[in-house]
């Protein structure tokens, strides 16, 4: 198997010391809430949890999304006029509330072959041990399963762009649908 | 191993828990990362991460640096540049700031300064408001990796892979560009390695590279060469083969010879081969690639009989893995006098090398013949730490007043490094 490029993110510097305005974020952050949830937890299937999320993530993709790299409907539109400092404080505020809770397993021999997926493709050389990310990695565990589907399709497909150069697209890359499903189980109710 | 937290830095950490994770794996697992890059369907569409697949186990997991996602503010790039460290009487200070992934410069006749980006897709006019404060516009969105850009009567020329696109009247129309005339098109599609760099000589003519679209094969017919390109004309013609990525070239003012940097070829190990500063004195010598590299180094597996000797050896090894980016000879009248025709490099620093190194300009003083060459660090300190940068050098222009301009595609802006006694 091929991971090399996972360790990347690991072995690899992202820059996160730039200074941000958390209240500012909180501000700018109003508008995200009705999809996102109140406290950045997501209700809704398709729709990722940003709270905890890793401030390297949130800020590339806020990026990609302002100029069209990662296309979304919703999310085109609400970043074309962000400001960087608006991109550095909402990464920042969403980074520094507290993240999802784990949610009940519901299918051990899912569960299990989602592991091993996991543990094939070396997930845990970028996203970390605990899968809760690392710089520009994002934390995948207690994540919206709809979500982490779509996400790693996405990626499998290149509609996506990968940090890490191509990190996500090179490990989505020999996923099957059943492997995908099985990943975002795991992650998503991550013990 | 949930519990374990990582130094996220450090190779050595990293390479350990990778052998870990490895070691409780399938054989599979163990897999090295290559390609058939001989086959033109690579060409045209290789894999997103074409740069990993001559990977060796030795280098393994090593990939191309992750920057920050905007360019840094005001307060850190002066706080990155009071690490900065040149030779006494030199300084350097912001020039302009907010330029994601910058890349060669330009100057317009009226004192614009034109920038290029990388995977920003992006051009911008750097210019001085009527408040004195100096203005960044993105003037064009959408270009397909269009590091390289110059200027010539008026126009501005921007090279996007495989179209030399010249804009009209720039300077006038910065808020408004007109649309492109394509000058030159005779040039493969390839992404990678295709992004170029432009040199315009006395006569107008541009000295473009075609780098091949991989780390190293038999390179397809149309590239690993440097063309001089006419853009009145569209005539060109093949002044150098053999070579491997260029990104960075000029024509010294001595001679009116082309000089040109070049990144060698990826996986071989952290201390070879060395990058390269080459000069061409002769139209159409070869330089080696993918045959041989740093001028004495046979390729493992693309030598093919090819014996070192029948190539033109570089001028100068600048190093392994510190990539070699823009370069320019100094013929301004700041600096003292010992600068005069001194090459300075901007060097963008290394991603396949376990520990980087680069991310620096480089000074090499050398005769026009490219007898009694010396290379020394001029500025340092954009590396901090064994694989994190702060900035990384792209590209070197002179500003009138003799004072030197320095982009960074990493920090998303341009210095300025000025003398005083």
């Amino acid at each position: 198997m091929r991971f090399s490029a996972l360790v990347l993110l690991m072995v690899t510097a992202f820059h996160v010391s730039q200074a941000a305005d958390l209240e500012a974020g909180a501000a700018a952050a109003q508008t995200c809430k009705g999809c996102h949830g109140a406290a950045g937890i997501s209700a809704i299937g398709s729709i990722p949890s940003l709270a905890g999320q890793k401030d390297g993530f949130l800020q590339w993709q806020l990026v990609f999304f302002r100029n069209g790299r990662r296309a979304n409907p919703i999310m085109g539109p609400l970043s074309a006029n962000l400001t960087d400092e608006d991109v550095r404080n909402l990464g920042a505020y969403f980074a520094s509330l507290p993240g999802p809770d784990k949610r009940p397993p519901p299918d051990p021999a899912s569960i299990q072959a989602g592991a091993a997926i996991a543990a094939e493709h070396h997930c845990a050389a970028c996203h970390t041990d605990s899968y809760m990310g690392n710089r520009a990695a994002p934390a995948v565990a207690h994540q919206q399963r709809d979500y982490l589907v779509k996400a790693l399709s996405d990626y499998r497909s290149s509609a996506r762009p990968s940090v890490g150069v191509a990190a996500m697209t090179e490990a989505a890359s020999g996923l099957s649908d059943t492997d995908i499903a099985a990943l975002a189980d795991y992650l998503a109710t991550y013990q | 191993m949930r519990t374990k937290t990582m130094a996220r830095t450090s190779t050595a950490l990293a390479s350990l828990a990778v052998m870990a994770a490895m070691a409780a794996l399938p054989a599979q697992a163990a897999d090295l990362k290559s390609y058939d890059s001989s086959k033109p369907s690579f060409w045209q569409k290789p894999p997103a991460d074409w740069f990993l697949g001559d990977e060796t186990e030795s280098m393994k997991g090593l990939a191309p640096s992750v920057g920050p996602a905007t360019p840094a503010p005001m307060a850190e790039l002066q706080a990155n540049l009071a690490k900065v460290k040149l030779p006494p009487g030199f300084k350097i200070e912001v020039y302009a700031q907010g330029l994601p992934e910058a890349r060669q410069m330009a100057w317009g006749d009226n004192g614009t300064l034109f920038v290029g980006s990388f995977n920003a897709t992006n051009v911008y006019a750097v210019t001085n408001g009527a408040d004195g404060k100096r203005q960044v516009k993105t003037i064009l969105k959408g270009l397909s990796m269009p590091t390289g850009l110059a200027t010539k009567d008026g126009a501005l020329y921007v090279i996007a892979v495989d179209k030399l696109l010249r804009y009209d009247n720039a300077e006038a129309n910065l808020d408004h560009m007109p649309a492109p005339v394509v000058a030159y098109d005779d040039m493969p599609p390839y992404v990678a390695h295709g992004w170029k760099y432009l040199v315009t000589d006395k006569t107008g003519s541009m000295y473009i590279p075609f780098g091949p679209p991989f780390n190293v094969g038999i390179p397809p017919t149309s590239v690993s060469q440097v063309r001089r390109v006419d853009p009145k004309t569209g005539l060109a013609e093949i002044v150098a083969l053999g070579v491997r990525n260029s990104v960075g070239g000029d024509i010294d003012p001595r001679s009116g010879d082309y000089w040109f940097t070049e990144n060698a070829r990826d996986w071989m190990s952290d201390d070879i081969p060395s990058d390269k500063l080459n000069h061409i004195t002769k139209i159409g010598e070869h330089f080696g690639y993918p045959y041989c590299h740093q001028g004495d180094l046979p390729d493992p597996k693309f030598s093919r009989g090819h014996d070192c000797k029948e190539f033109t050896p570089p001028v100068v090894k600048l190093g392994a893995h510190v990539a070699p980016l823009g370069m320019k000879f100094y013929s301004g009248s700041m600096f003292p006098a010992e600068y005069q025709n001194n090459i300075f490099v901007a060097e963008h620093g290394s991603w396949n090398r376990h520990e980087y190194q680069g991310a620096r300009i480089d000074r090499i003083v050398v005769d026009a013949d490219g007898k009694n060459a010396h290379q020394e660090v001029f500025a340092e300190g954009w590396l901090t730490g064994k694989q994190d940068y702060s900035g990384r050098p792209t590209d070197i222009l002179l500003a009138k007043d003799g004072s030197m301009l320095v982009a960074d595609d990493w920090a998303g802006a341009i210095y300025r490094i000025s003398y005083s006694k």
